[in-house]
This record gives C-alpha cells, structure tokens and sequence, in this order.
C-alpha cells in the first residue's frame, strides 16, 4: 500500500466512510484519488459530503467519458476550492457545482426560471417556490399578510402579473417560445 | 437475426412431451444439457451467481403457468393517462439484455429465463374476456415480461397465437419486439388481427443499452416486411432517453421510419420516457456500470420513479409528435406512464378514458 493510499484509508476511517465509498474512491486512478483526497482536506468534508462526491464523481465521468481528475481540474471547481468563504460554505459551493455539472440542463432550466421569478419583483408577502428539482409541474405560491388589506394588495400584485405566472408556468412546461 | 446462446434447457415433468417442449429441446438438445425436474419453481429461484439476472437469461426453464396468463397491463394507474393495454404472459425473461430494463428489478428473486407449455390455456382466457365485455374489442399483447418473438423461430408461438386470434373479430394481438425476428409471421395471413410493434431507439441507444437486440435500421425493415405481409404495424418511442443531442437524433429516427412506412400505414405510437425506480436504477448501474444512458438528468417523481425532469421529456415528446403530425396522416399516439397534465401539454387535448384508448387502438 503507497502513502496515497494509506492517507485515504485513514480520513475514510476518520470519517467512517462506508466501505463500498473508500473502495470506489482507492478504484479511481492515481491523480483522481490524489486530487479527492485533497479536496476533502481543503473543505474539510463530511461523511455526506464525501459520499456525495463521490456520487457525482462516478456519474460524471460515465456521461462524459472523463476521469474525476480532469473533473475535478475544471476553473470552476478549482476557484471555488481555492477561493474566499468558510470551509463549510466552500464545501456546499462545490457538491453544487459538482451537481450543476452532473445536470447540466436541468440547472440551467432552473437558473431561467428563478430569473424569471425574481423579475417579477414581488411585494414582500408572496413567495413563489419551484418544484424540488422541477420533478413535477406544480408551482406553488404562499401568501403571507396579516390584516385584511394587506392580502387585498398582494392578491391585486398576484393578478397583475397573472401572464407572467403563465409563462413561468409554460417554461416549466417545457414550452421553448416563451 | 441474432441467435441466442443457453447453458442449460430444463424442463419440467409435466411438460415433458408438450409441443413446446419438443420444439425446444428439438432445436437445442444437441448443443445444450437437457434436465428434466418435478417442479421447475426450484429451477427458476436458484442462486445464480454474481449476476443472476444474467446467468438465467442463458437458463431456459420450460413449466406449466399456475397464475393466470392475461391481466391488466401492469404499468397502468389511476395517476396515469393509461391505454386500456391487456397483457398475456407467455414467457417471463428476456435472452436480450437492455440495460435499462425494468426486469433487472421485476424478476429479480425469480430470473430464469421461464416458458410456459401451458399457453394454449390463455385462448380460454381470452375468449372469457370477450364473453364478459359482448360487442367491446381489446389489444392483449405478449410482449410485457418478454420480447414476443427474440426466440419466435424455434418456439412457434406466433403460429399458435396468430392461428387463434385471426378468426376473433373482438381481439387484436400485439406482438411487441426488439427483433428482426419475422419470419413465421411472413408465412401467415394475420387477417387484419395482427399489429407487430417494434420499439425504435437512435442507435446512440441501440449501441449503449440494447444488447443483443437487432438494429434499429433492421427493425425498420423488419416492420417494412410484416407491413407488406398484411399485418398492422406500431412503434413504441418507449424509453426514450433525453441524452445531449437526442431530440436530433430521434427526429432522424422518425424521418427514416416514415422513409420506410407512410404516415397512413402506422396504426399507432406511444412515447414514454425512461423511467425507473431508484432501487431499478441501482441494480441497472451494477451490471452495467459504464452506460451513461442510465445517467441521464432523471429526478424523483411522485409516483417514486426518477424520470427526465418534466420541461426536458415534454420538450422530447413534443418534438416528436410534431414531427408525426407533419407526417401527412394522423397516427394515433399515447404516452406510457405519464400523467393527463403532461398528455395535454403533448397532444394539446385531454386523454381519453383507457378503454376507449384501447379499442380504437384495437380496431385501428
């Protein structure tokens, strides 16, 4: 067993990583196993974390035919590692972008419609939530007021902008045009 | 045609001497051991090593049915905008081997590859479906837990079937494969009662996914030939799979299908996208480890399968049904396992009730 190896197995026992996880992790090539190791040293993963990114390592380099190294070596990534903020805050940023890259579509989709949602501008009192991973087409709006005229001002700005809640409807829809 | 290997053809006593049974071990007995056991159930749950899936698809086990062999379509739900599909189970396994294929889970405890000698039992069956419903028509297809016709040369099964069905003016009998596997049914006058449906994915798929199965041009062609035989033809778009660059290469698939078959001879399509429960998925990923078409963008939908998210299959269903519609002749279309909302968001109208869908699906 190399020093690489041996350095692995003992922040896998660390953290109690589940066996399957430390033998996908010792199956990854030299440079991605080196390249993992040191991103959960600099972010200071978590078990969860550590799963999950490996998770996403695997799926990744399936769809792209690529090795977690050159993943992991991607700008993106690499700013976020090195960049400012907590470890903890850090460490989120990346299974983000690792996810962003595993559903490439599926995150731009969301970004549009948050786009969307944000120009709105909404009074405070609305909020207007998308489905968990736009896995179902239902988009939900919560009114919160407490005094009479106040829900008469927020229900006016909901039907202001009622077409614009179409469209955003249309989008999640799959509806290209709007 | 692609010929099928087995390690070991066992037959149960009591279907020793039953007319598939002599046709199987006819065809395989000089290259494959034959055994013979007293319940074949022993036989179909064995242990069978790292990937039992795999080893009993090379297992033929051929047993006599105690359940019975036609039922509702099992996929159909009351969250769905189902099509009225009525099952007949002949065979269970598969000697294809699609990696995204829902038997890795449904038959997991049970994966020999089984047949049943039996089948004639399900004529009776279906002639009581047509004594309880007088004057309503029904499509019953064999291709639920098996494809209809991957081993269709040595077992016959379509002669018998075709045999029965042609003279029951309320039945439509749907044989549905990945096969090129044509060659009984080219020797029968099907009468209108026949629809042979193929399911067609871009060879994007075909090459990652369907293993052993014939191309996708071969069943083109395939569907060609039966057209011309006087059989009615249909095509499943079913998993479609939404990979970077699939809706080109599935409009190519359409406008060579409709290069080979009019618009007017197609009785009809469904399109359904890949769906599989996360348990599914996992035992998908273990055998075939390196197919990114299992690693699509697939989320977890209420009824707990992980499908494409919802803006990216309708925007894959609709490319294709407007495709079709520029096809010059309207084809009937439904969609496999997904809800009215998102039938209306294709077809731009709500589903019809799934009797009624499958009857016009059966009369054509």
């Amino acid at each position: 067993m190399n020093d690489l190896d041996a350095e692995i197995r003992d922040l896998a026992r660390r953290r109690r990583l589940p066996p399957a996880y430390l033998a996908r992790w010792l199956d990854l090539d030299q440079s991605g196993r080196s390249a993992l190791l040191e991103l959960a040293r600099a972010l200071k993963f978590r078990t969860g974390q550590l799963v999950a990114a490996l998770d996403l390592l695997d799926e990744i380099s399936v769809r792209e035919q690529t090795s977690a190294a050159q993943i992991l070596a991607r700008p993106p990534l690499r700013r976020l590692v090195t960049g400012g903020g907590s470890g903890p805050e850090r460490a989120h940023a990346v299974l983000d972008q690792l996810r962003a890259i595993r559903f490439p579509r599926l995150h731009e989709t969301a970004g549009r419609l948050e786009a969307a949602i944000a120009a709105l501008r909404l009074p405070r009192g609305i909020r207007v939530l998308l489905p968990r991973e736009l896995a179902s087409d239902v988009l939900t709006i919560q009114l919160a007021a407490s005094a009479p005229g106040e829900l008469d001002q927020l229900l006016d700005a909901l039907l202001e902008k009622r077409g614009e809640f179409a469209r955003i409807l249309a989008m999640m829809g799959g509806d290209d045009n709007v | 045609m692609i010929t099928f290997e087995l390690d070991a053809l066992i037959v149960e006593e009591a279907s020793r001497g039953s007319a598939l049974a002599d046709r199987l071990v006819g065809a395989f007995g000089a290259s494959v051991p034959v055994s013979y056991v007293s319940d074949a159930r022993e036989a179909t749950r064995a242990k069978l090593g790292a990937d039992p899936l795999g080893t009993g698809k090379r297992r033929l086990v051929v047993k006599q049915r105690r359940a019975p062999f036609l039922m509702s379509c099992p996929a159909s739900s009351a969250k769905f905008a189902c099509c009225g599909y009525l099952v007949l189970i002949l065979a269970s396994n598969c000697p294809m081997d699609c990696s995204y294929c829902f038997l890795q889970e449904h038959v997991a405890n049970n994966p020999a590859f089984q047949i049943y000698s039996n089948f004639c039992d399900s004529f009776e069956e279906m002639e009581q479906l047509a004594r309880s419903a007088p004057g309503r028509h029904f499509r019953v297809g064999t291709g639920e837990l098996a494809d209809s016709l991957a081993l269709d040369s040595v077992t016959k099964l379509s002669v018998d079937l075709i045999e029965f069905v042609r003279a029951r003016e309320h039945l439509t009998l749907e044989f549905k494969t990945k096969t090129d596997e044509i060659e009984n049914l080219l020797e029968l006058d099907p009468r209108g009662r026949v629809i042979v449906s193929w399911t067609l994915s871009p060879d994007a798929v075909w090459k990652s996914s369907e293993h052993r199965t014939a191309s996708p041009s071969a069943r083109i062609a395939a569907a060609r030939a039966v057209l011309d035989g006087g059989y009615r033809v249909g095509f499943h778009f079913d998993p479609m799979i939404a990979y970077e660059g699939a809706e080109g290469d599935y409009l190519q698939l359409v406008d060579q299908l409709l290069s080979a078959i009019p618009a007017r001879c197609i009785s009809f399509l469904s399109m359904g996208a890949l769906r599989m429960t996360p348990e599914l998925r996992s035992a998908a990923r273990r055998r075939f480890p390196h197919d990114p078409m299992l690693l699509g963008e697939e989320v977890l939908s209420s009824d707990g399968r992980l499908r494409a998210f919802g803006a990216l299959r309708v925007r894959l269903y609709r490319a294709l049904q407007e495709r079709f519609e520029r096809a010059g002749a309207p084809i009937p279309a439904y969609l496999c396992m997904e809800s009215r909302a998102v039938h209306e968001r294709v077809f731009g109208l709500a589903p019809a009730n799934p009797a009624t869908i499958g009857e016009r699906l059966a009369l054509g």
